[in-house]
């Protein structure tokens, strides 16, 4: 009859307990007073672990690896002391950022021009997103600004940038972070971590600047790019002429975001250039000759 | 000839109904209230980022959810009632220790603040060692950068102004 009972109360507990990751562990007799909260701890150490083990990069930890690479990008290049021109490039982009299918990531899309006449665009995980004064140069009109800056968009919406940090990293990162040591570790140098996280934020640097993103992620990034233009209401076309006017370049963004033949022809055959139409256009291509790039 | 007992029914049963009956307290039957996790949140007067904004809201406000509508959920702040996207918002019920209260028992799906509180991997901390490490880094631009602010309004003046949407 007992059993009964308790075996009711169980199944009764099962919808409740659906949602929770129950380890398969026998059930140990109670602690004695004094050592109830060691043992609490160890279990919540343990069980958390074997949870975090799963987890991917969160958005906080996904915005520290952004800063980290876009610090070591702003090394090497220095802004563009140009805050009109800034502001602008920041509203074209969040014109097409706020169409995204991420369109709030952990501390929102910031755009910045970088000082120098080499065309090259970057995607800083989290969504820092660094364009150089020389694409902007190329881009001939605010809807060709626009797309290059939604195919950025997309990069930081499909999380293309840090895909590049192995798992094997990964994995050792949430082992790291469990263990006591970690725990006591509190902003000094040479923390394990810290190590971790200089490999994973080279690991993503070595994408956005020296290796480029794999083929797939590009083609997906340029079909983003397409659907924000559209949402916006920007020319979608625009992204077709813009990299038609990159083809045969070297290095820089020819190097990190090659635009083939083949990719070119894709685009186009999504999104086939316009010419100038309307009122509103016309608007938009006067506002961008104003800005000196 | 008696049967010997099964080894299941050496199971302290008492406790099992004792964890349960926990569960059950834990569980929350309350309105659901959510986070701001995001900062430079506005609430928008519709469920669109073009509808006017109604205010601001700041990162870790408490808000409570009235309805969700696709994307986005009606929220009231201070009795401000106004509309988030879903990606600004997080949780739904106060957040419990449950291992703690078992000592033993079940875990919980960890959430993310829990995460928070356990040691996460890459934090504001472990930032701080990078930077040691790696004087030659330039932070101080890449602040110079998140402290550029677009004013909503200016922002929906611009889109209007360029027939976008």
């Amino acid at each position: 009859m007992r059993r009964r009972w308790v075996i009711l109360t169980v199944a009764a507990g099962l919808p409740l307990v659906a949602g929770f990751n129950i380890p398969s562990l026998p059930l140990p007799a109670p602690p004695l007073p004094s050592q109830a909260q060691k043992a609490a701890e160890v279990v919540t150490k343990t069980g958390t672990k074997a949870v975090q083990a799963a987890r991917p990069l969160s958005e906080e930890e996904e915005y520290y690896l952004g800063r980290a690479v876009a610090a070591r990008l702003l090394a090497r290049y220095p802004l563009y002391q140009n805050p009109e021109a800034t502001l602008y490039v920041n509203q074209v982009g969040l014109a097409v950022a706020r169409k995204s299918s991420r369109p709030a990531p952990y501390r929102g899309y910031r755009f910045a021009v970088l000082d120098t006449l080499e065309p090259n665009a970057f995607a800083c995980p989290g969504g820092l997103i660094l364009v150089t004064r020389g694409l902007v140069r190329l881009c001939g009109t605010e809807d060709e600004l626009a797309a290059v800056l939604a195919h950025e968009v997309a990069h930081v919406v499909r999380r293309d940038g840090i895909t590049s940090i192995s798992q094997a990293r990964w994995s050792e990162v949430l082992t790291t972070a469990g263990t006591e040591t970690a725990r006591q570790y509190a902003g000094g140098v040479g923390g394990a971590l810290v190590n971790l996280f200089e490999a994973a934020v080279e690991d993503v640097f070595r994408t956005l600047v020296v290796n480029g993103y794999s083929r797939p992620a590009e083609e997906a990034a340029d079909r983003e790019a397409i659907l924000m233009l559209t949402r916006a209401g920007y020319q979608p076309g625009a992204l077709a002429q813009v990299l038609g006017k990159m083809s045969g370049g070297s290095g820089g963004i020819f190097r990190t975001h090659p635009p083939t033949s083949e990719r070119l022809a894709r685009v186009k055959s999504l999104a086939p250039p316009a010419a100038p139409a309307g009122e509103k256009e016309k608007v938009r291509l006067q506002r961008f000759q104003k800005m000196k790039f | 000839m008696p049967r010997p007992v099964p080894q299941r029914a050496q199971l302290p049963w008492s406790l099992v109904a004792g964890m349960m009956v926990l569960l059950l307290g834990a569980a929350p039957a309350l309105p659901e209230s959510l986070t701001v996790t995001l900062s430079n949140q506005q609430l928008y007067s519709q469920p669109s980022f073009t509808s006017p904004a109604v205010s601001p809201v700041p990162q870790g406000a408490p808000v409570t959810l009235l309805r969700r509508e696709g994307d986005w959920v009606q929220v009231d702040y201070q009795g401000k009632q106004g509309w988030l996207h879903k990606a600004a918002v997080a949780g739904g019920g106060p957040a419990v220790s449950l291992p703690a209260l078992l000592g033993g028992g079940p875990v919980r799906q960890t959430r993310h603040d829990e995460v928070a509180l356990a040691g996460k991997g890459f934090t504001p901390e472990v930032e701080a060692g990078f930077r040691q490490k790696n004087p030659g880094l330039n932070y101080a631009q890449v602040e110079a950068v998140e402290r550029i602010q677009v004013d909503p309004a200016a922002l929906q003046a611009f889109l209007r102004e360029g027939g976008l949407n």
